[in-house]
């Protein structure tokens, strides 16, 4: 192979794909925005969602409201709720008249007098989030109203109220502040490094093959002194070039994202908003030697993307044939991203790191929770090198198989 | 310049070109005429080493198809019906590509973009996006393309198809114009009244098959009528292959 014949034919790729402006818009410009966006928009639409539905002071729902002591009235209050009297609580929380609702039995403060048990029914939507925070504020505030009384019943008893509590544990956070800081980003990096990889260089590797076999240039490029092997790494190098862009782009909007948060906005919020941005991972720190491993590895990625959407997209008819044949790509990278979030519970042993395109996945995610390994970075490059050379073989013998080149 | 010798080439069990040989000579002008289906862009396919042939041999400009392939691509242009331009890229950037391609220098490439423009009248086509051409405009720019690196061997394969009276006269000029001493043109079509205007000699193909070959006038002669499409009905049916059948296989 002759790298300068090698060079023409991605130049020539290269030029072409950077004037067509649907594809640097769609796959370039697009990750570059949507990243920051998505990095600062979520953290910021959750959290601000919850703070407000936390503080905001919400009607809810009562039957025997009469019967309710005021002291149960007052820790509701000051959960950001009041209660509002209804005939039939359950109704009125499935209809949405009232995100929560409780029922208070009549006669409650004579049981409690008595040292009955009473029992307090609260109602909620399962899996409605606002429905559920709402309860959860009922819930804390009959918690509360219950500690009162126990602790008044001891001193009454003149009982310790310590005597409950034989037992004490306490949470020690042993992950590190990466694993803290990442948050869902852990999943969501590799996952958009990914996706954007694929968009990026689809759109090059598929009009550079079938594209240019449905407008006849392959045929005529094929017929001048330039030989397959050298087309085929030619097209390769252009398609991981714009793979690479819109990963690149991703990282930089990923990084853009980062900084904005940590430089001008987490100064400015409450612990409470700072905390909920934490859980989405808003709050991740992105290291030199981080970004130096994501883009290793998102170079590998795309290679082997590339090498995959050469190989298959030479098999078809047409630029739209070749759409239909690639669009199954997205759900190989998709699916392995959603296990991603549960790794904790799949388990992740060194097996992984030798199955191409889900190591790399792998990886990027240790990447990002601070939990990368030499061994793993080791084997996940080496198999994915091993299987871009393969996959290059593969779209290199579609290349001279005169079926594929004049399949009409 | 062009020996083709018993060249047979199959495709999933249909013959496509069956035992077909001919000869190409410097400063000729050669027919290759027949129906769709007859087997003239498989051959000429092979000879561009584009298609393996199953049998048989074939040699363009002294290199040998099967086994000299670069070199062959080295000493041929070819031109098709099917344009084949890079629409996002202008005419000129399109002849610096190919010309880079054969590993001509720059200012070379500069030099015969100027002689095919003053040739062909290549004018706005050159600074243009291809994707805006006429087809005039692309077929000129198709042409400087397969003449940019002045090869021995032109194909010429259906290249009047779609094209306009003016556009096809001036493609037709360039074909009658090209052969010299060094040079040969191959000329692929259908229409009968092309091969007599333009070619030496020609080789009638039905298909896939070798009915007839010598100069227009004896293949005029050979069919016994007064003029070339008449005689090519005569040679078809005189081959034994029922002119009611479809083609062979279509390229």
């Amino acid at each position: 192979m002759r790298p300068r014949m090698i060079g023409r034919v991605a130049s020539k790729d290269i030029l072409s794909t950077l004037r067509d402006t649907r594809a640097i818009v769609s796959n370039l410009l697009i990750p570059l925005i949507l990243l920051p966006v998505i990095m600062l928009g979520l953290p910021f639409l959750l959290g601000g969602l919850f703070m407000r539905e936390a503080t905001t002071v919400t009607p809810l729902g009562a039957l025997g409201l009469e019967h309710a002591p005021p002291e149960l009235i007052a820790l509701v209050e000051a959960q950001a709720a009041t209660l509002e009297s209804v005939a039939d609580p359950e109704a009125a929380v499935r209809e949405d008249l009232y995100p929560a609702a409780i029922s208070i039995p009549e006669g409650l403060t004579e049981a409690l007098a008595a040292g009955e048990p009473v029992t307090l029914a609260v109602y909620r939507k399962t899996g409605n989030m606002r429905s559920e925070l709402n309860a959860g504020k009922l819930e804390s505030a009959v918690a509360g109203y219950r500690q009162q009384i126990v602790s008044e019943r001891l001193e009454r008893a003149g009982i310790d109220p310590e005597v409950l509590e034989p037992l004490r544990v306490v949470a020690r956070d042993a992950s590190t502040e990466a694993e803290r800081t990442s948050g869902q980003l852990s999943w969501l990096i590799p996952f958009f490094i990914a996706i954007w990889t694929l968009t990026g260089g689809q759109m090059a590797a598929i009009d550079a093959t079938a594209g240019e076999k449905e407008r006849g240039t392959l045929e005529v490029l094929l017929v001048a002194p330039v030989r397959r092997a050298e087309v085929v790494v030619g097209k390769f190098l252009a398609t991981v070039l714009f793979g690479l862009w819109a990963a690149v782009m991703a990282i930089l909007g990923f990084v853009l994202g980062g900084f904005i948060l940590r430089r001008l906005f987490l100064p400015t919020l409450d612990a409470a908003a700072a905390e909920m941005i934490g859980v989405m991972g808003g709050q991740l720190a992105v290291t030199p030697l981080m970004v130096l491993l994501l883009v290793v590895s998102a170079v590998l990625l795309s290679a082997l993307i590339s090498a995959v959407l050469i190989g298959v997209a030479m098999f078809a008819r047409s630029f739209k044939e070749a759409q239909t044949y690639v669009a199954p790509l997205s759900f190989l990278l998709i699916l392995p991203a959603i296990g991603l979030q549960f790794r904790d519970l799949l388990g992740v042993d060194d097996a992984l790191y030798w199955i191409p395109m889900l190591n790399a996945m792998v990886l990027m995610d240790d990447v990002v929770r601070g939990a990368a390994t030499g061994t793993g970075v080791l084997i996940t490059w080496a198999s994915l090198s091993v299987a871009i050379v393969a996959l290059l073989i593969f779209a290199y013998r579609n290349f001279r198989r005169e079926s594929v080149l004049f399949r009409t | 310049m062009i020996e083709v010798d018993r060249l047979s080439k199959r495709f999933d069990g249909v013959t496509a070109v069956a035992e077909l040989s001919f000869s190409v000579a410097a400063g000729e002008v050669f027919g290759l005429l027949g129906p769709n289906g007859a087997g003239k862009t498989t051959t000429l396919r092979i000879l561009s080493t584009l298609l393996r042939a199953d049998s048989g041999r074939a040699s363009v400009a002294g290199h040998d198809v099967s086994t000299q392939g670069e070199a062959v691509r080295r000493s041929i242009g070819v031109v098709n019906g099917g344009m084949g331009l890079y629409d996002r890229l202008t005419g000129r950037e399109i002849l610096h590509y190919f010309g880079r391609i054969y590993d001509l220098p720059k200012p070379h490439i500069e030099r015969r973009i100027g002689e095919l423009d003053a040739l062909l009248g290549l004018g706005d086509a050159l600074s243009k996006r291809a994707g805006t051409f006429s087809t005039g405009m692309k077929q000129k720019v198709v042409i400087a393309r397969a003449v940019l690196h002045d090869p021995p061997v032109i194909f010429f394969d259906e290249v009047t198809s779609g094209l306009d009276v003016m556009a096809r006269r001036a493609v037709l000029d360039v074909v009658r114009a090209y052969p010299s001493e060094a040079r040969a043109v191959v000329y692929s079509t259908h229409v009968m009244s092309e091969v007599e205007e333009l070619c030496d000699r020609a080789a009638v193909l039905y298909r896939g098959r070798l009915v007839a070959e010598g100069s227009i006038a004896a293949l005029i002669e050979q069919g016994g009528e007064s003029n070339l499409e008449r005689s090519f009905f005569r040679l078809v049916e005189r081959s034994g292959l029922d002119p009611k059948e479809g083609p062979a296989v279509r390229a």
